[in-house]
């Protein structure tokens, strides 16, 4: 199956006043067709940073020193291959929404405070259709509806809705123009343990009624084992194992991913202890030499002090870059 | 390597600033290599309306005072005059903001009260009138006139401040600790206020020369001395403009508008470097 | 909802309690700080009058002229009986005789000063924030060019300058060097006041120095306080987000930039109009200008009680309404204020 986005070595760096972080630095990951991709990770592994490279909203001070995002899209019949980050601003504003659209974290601040929300979800309709103002009016109480709000929020000011609410119209407004892939940052985070159950399952059932890919970024694992399909394991600025989230779960290889894994809590099975993992996550500045996890993996050895492990397929479709599987 | 940002801004406004201060301190100094020994207010020494010259960098007015030494001591003046008021005036609006910021209440609502009246009274008829009928009108006088008007805007800004620092976490944890009302303020509160002090002071410091300046120039300024504003004074009164001569009339505006210009910038650069946001 | 209105008629009633008494406080301060600075004006005023039209002077009845004076002017009895006195005529809009333009009434004077000073003061601010929002928000929307730069640096350079140094400069330059626009009063004093057309000219010309010394000033800081708020916008998320949507940069200029910008930014211009009356009064030294401030700079000169009054309490009512109108309208017109408050 052919992937709809490629991601290939793309870094992202920033210039500090303690020096040069690289927060991105070498991520290859492929996107396919109608799934749901989780990318997990800790605070400071460069998830964030990843996703304003994906949607080509990098600011300054940061910036792209190289890295390609290959789009593979079909338009009037032919399939065709483009760079998301080397067509000029104009040509992505063409696939902006269209075909990626993106939720962004705490979208309590990304609703425009002096619109209504009826004038915010058609400002994109009209930018990127021929559609007239009436028609695209006439979208909005499906769209809402499709999110569990009832129409009348459409005339409400974002500052009438609560944090949840606010979450569902982000949302809908991006699957308005059934994008391919829609990219949602920490989507439950800052909101209730009961609005996270409700956006989560809203989103899954929107994206999977549009038929979109949806990456789904979170630190919470939890939600990864709900609702993603594969899972990517990011650890300072790469990733470092990726796979069926059934497989990761079950047979996580990463010595990282391990770790991630004993901290989450479970309501069945024997209690068991909550670990941690030992030592401090490293600083984008400075990244460890060799493998960037060896100062705290409890099975390093020599070479993972010197080089970086190289991405191998150690299961079906199951990838993971550590020494233990190979690769000396 | 460590790169520390500092903004453009802040290194222009400081180097003004240490110029400025520099040509107060050595004011007597620069006052002897131009014009000797003599006092620049002294009248008929040299000839009048001299151009500028090697001898005078700036020329002469018409009672024959070297303008570049006369620009030096209007501007110590004027920058002594704003300083007391401005010291007096953070003074007064230390005082007033932490007694209304800190205790709130009753006491807060009549200070604001207090302050709100005042603010919304044209200060510059009043000041006309206290500078044109006072007897006494020196150095002092005038300062503690320009404080009238100038310390609401102290207080205000001062309050604002105290009460989110009051309501700051660690506050509180000092009030469970046991620690007195005093205690409180000097220890917690006070440190972290004394930048913003500082900032407070210069600002006041800026006002006061701005109203200064705008009574001299009307001709109601302390006697004895010579500031920035009453140059301008004298320069319009012996009808510089009409006779084109910009000698008299544009070095005390361009000092003033130095003064000014050097607070805003350093204002302005110490905002960009603690607020990273906004720089780029 | 009705528990909102119920807060709102809350606000609007303690709003109105401080604003009337904010004005009762700051005129009577004003007053009895009037009425205490040392000089006799009435002494003053006789000397003039006799100055002018006596060839003798009368020695005996002196006092006696000089009470009654007292008494056309409100200013015999103790300082309570002048004030109660002065409340009651001001009910009446009786400002009292003026001393300025002796028996002109006072409102009189203040009156034909006021359209004067709406007229230079007005436009000239309302040109300034004008200018400013439109050069600020094109420097804050396009930071990076060097124009940009440039334009940010001069305007912070020419916030600093007080008005009346433009109006000296301007002096200097257009009547000494060039001698094309006029640098007194309002308009030739030859033409007499009406609506026709060599007048409204003439009364134009005169007033582009005036307000060109008020622009030049009051611009910069326009252009610096609208820079700041784009910058600020600009790096808040839903900027971000839209244009993550894909908007044409002009369509998130206009919805998401413009209209953040305009609400602080026109009532940053409601509280400078309502300063208005505080009058330009060095511009209008400088110019001969025959608005308030020009007014008041006489009055203050001669210890003319009723028209500094005047102007005072003008002065102090236009702020504090403005202010009032202000608090009381914000709530309409920013849904965020409406349902927070």
């Amino acid at each position: 199956m052919e992937e709809i986005l490629k991601i290939e070595n793309l870094k992202i760096y920033y210039r500090n006043v303690s020096g040069l972080a690289k927060a991105v630095d070498g991520v290859y990951l492929n996107v396919y067709p109608n799934e749901i991709l989780g990318i997990a990770g800790e605070s400071g592994s460069g998830k964030t940073t990843m996703i304003s490279g994906l949607v080509r909203l990098v600011k300054p001070p940061a910036y792209i020193p190289e890295g390609s995002i290959f789009l593979n899209y079909k338009r009037n019949g032919d399939l065709l291959k483009v760079d998301l980050l080397k067509i000029s601003e104009n040509e992505m504003r063409d696939f902006r929404w269209k075909i990626i659209s993106y939720i962004p974290q705490g979208s309590m601040n990304s609703l425009n405070p002096v619109l209504r929300i009826k004038d915010q979800m058609i400002d994109v309709i009209l930018e990127h259709s021929d559609r007239s103002r009436e028609e695209a009016e006439s979208m909005v109480p499906n769209l809402l509806r499709s999110v569990n709000l009832e129409p009348n929020v459409a005339d409400l000011y974002p500052h009438e809705l609560s944090g949840g609410m606010k979450q569902r119209v982000i949302i809908a407004m991006a699957l308005a123009l059934n994008p391919k892939v829609v990219i949602a940052d920490e989507p439950t985070t800052a909101l209730d343990v009961v609005s996270q159950m409700s956006v989560l399952s809203t989103l899954y059932q929107v994206c999977r009624k549009v038929n979109a890919s949806l990456i789904l970024v979170t630190h919470d694992m939890a939600v990864h084992a709900q609702l993603t399909d594969r899972v990517a394991i990011m650890y300072a600025g790469k990733i470092v194992e990726v796979g069926r989230t059934t497989e990761v779960f079950k047979k996580p290889f990463h010595p990282y991913t391990k770790a991630l894994l004993l901290s989450i809590p479970t309501i069945e099975g024997e209690p068991r202890r909550l670990e941690g993992i030992s030592g401090l996550a490293p600083s984008p500045t400075n990244w460890p030499r060799g493998c960037r996890f060896h100062p705290r993996c409890p099975y390093s050895k020599e070479v993972c002090k010197e080089r970086e492990p190289e991405m191998i397929e150690f299961g079906p479709g199951h990838y993971v870059s550590c020494f233990l599987y190979g690769g000396e | 390597m460590k790169q520390t940002q500092l903004d453009p801004k802040l290194i222009i406004g400081g180097i003004i600033i240490f110029f400025l201060l520099f040509l107060v301190l050595f004011q007597p100094l620069l006052n002897k290599a131009i014009i000797g020994d003599t006092n620049p207010l002294t009248v008929g020494i040299f000839p009048m309306y001299e151009p500028p010259s090697l001898r005078h960098p700036l020329g002469t007015d018409r009672f024959g005072r070297d303008i570049l030494a006369l620009t030096l001591l209007s501007l110590k003046y004027s920058l002594i005059v704003g300083a007391i008021a401005g010291a007096i005036s953070t003074i007064i609006g230390i005082i007033v903001g932490f007694s209304a910021g800190y205790k709130g209440g009753l006491i807060d609502t009549i200070l604001r009260g207090l302050t709100d009246t005042i603010l919304v009274i044209p200060s510059l008829p009043i000041l006309m009138i206290l500078s044109a009928y006072v007897k006494a009108l020196n150095i002092l006088t005038m300062a503690i006139i320009l404080t009238i008007f100038s310390w609401p805007f102290s207080a205000r800004v001062i309050r604002s401040q105290v009460m989110s620092i009051k309501n700051a976490f660690y506050v509180d944890l000092a009030k469970i600790n046991n620690m007195s009302d005093f205690e409180i303020i000097a220890l917690e509160i006070l440190p972290n206020l004394l930048p913003f002090l500082g900032v407070s002071f210069a600002g006041s410091v800026v006002g006061a020369m701005l109203a200064a300046t705008g009574l001299e120039v009307l001709g109601l300024g302390p006697s004895g001395i010579t500031t920035l504003g009453m140059m301008i004074n004298f320069a319009i009164g012996q009808g510089a403009l009409s006779m084109g001569k910009w000698n008299l009339i544009f070095p005390p505006i361009f000092m003033l508008v130095l003064v000014f210009l050097g607070v805003q910038l350093v204002n302005m650069g110490l905002e960009s470097t603690y607020n990273p946001r906004l720089r780029r | 909802m009705n528990k909102l209105k119920g807060i709102f008629k809350h606000y609007i009633v303690r709003r109105l309690v401080s604003y009337f008494f904010t004005i009762f406080l700051a005129f009577t301060l004003t007053f009895f700080f009037f009425r205490l600075v040392p000089g006799n004006p009435i002494g003053a005023f006789i000397l003039s009058m006799q100055q002018r039209y006596s060839t003798g002077v009368l020695q005996s009845s002196e006092g006696d002229i000089v009470e009654r004076y007292k008494e056309m002017f409100g200013l015999n009895g103790n300082l309570f009986t002048q004030y109660v006195r002065y409340v009651k005529n001001l009910a009446r809009g009786n400002l009292g005789p003026s001393l300025t333009a002796f028996p002109t009434p006072a409102q009189k004077l203040i009156f034909e000063s006021i359209p004067w000073t709406i007229g230079l003061l007005g436009v000239s601010v309302f040109i300034s924030w004008l200018i400013g929002l439109l050069i600020g928000v094109l420097i804050g929307w396009k930071r990076d060019l060097l124009l940009s730069k440039v334009i940010a640096g001069l305007a912070i350079f020419f916030s600093q300058i007080p008005q009346y140094f433009f109006a000296i400069f301007l002096v200097f330059i257009f009547a000494y060097v060039l001698f094309v626009l006029p640098s007194s009063g309002a308009y030739d004093a030859f033409l007499r006041p009406g609506l026709y057309l060599k007048f409204i000219a003439s009364v134009l010309r005169h007033a582009i120095l005036p307000s060109l010394s008020i622009i030049l000033a009051s611009a910069a800081g326009w252009i610096i306080s609208s820079r700041a708020l784009v910058i600020s916008i600009l790096n808040e998320d839903y900027l971000i987000f839209a244009e993550a949507k894909g908007l044409r940069p002009f369509t998130i200029l206009r919805n998401y930039v413009m209209k953040n910008v305009l609400l602080p930014q026109v009532t940053g211009l409601a509280i400078s109009l309502g300063f208005i009356m505080n009058g330009a009064y060095i511009v209008e030294w400088v110019f001969n200008y025959p608005g308030i401030g020009r007014l008041m700079t006489n009055a203050i000169g001669i210890l003319d009680f009723n028209v500094i009054q005047g102007v005072t309490l003008l002065s102090i009512i236009t702020v504090l309404t403005a202010n009032l109108i202000i608090d009381l309208i914000l709530p309409l017109l920013d849904p965020r204020v409406r349902s927070g408050q």
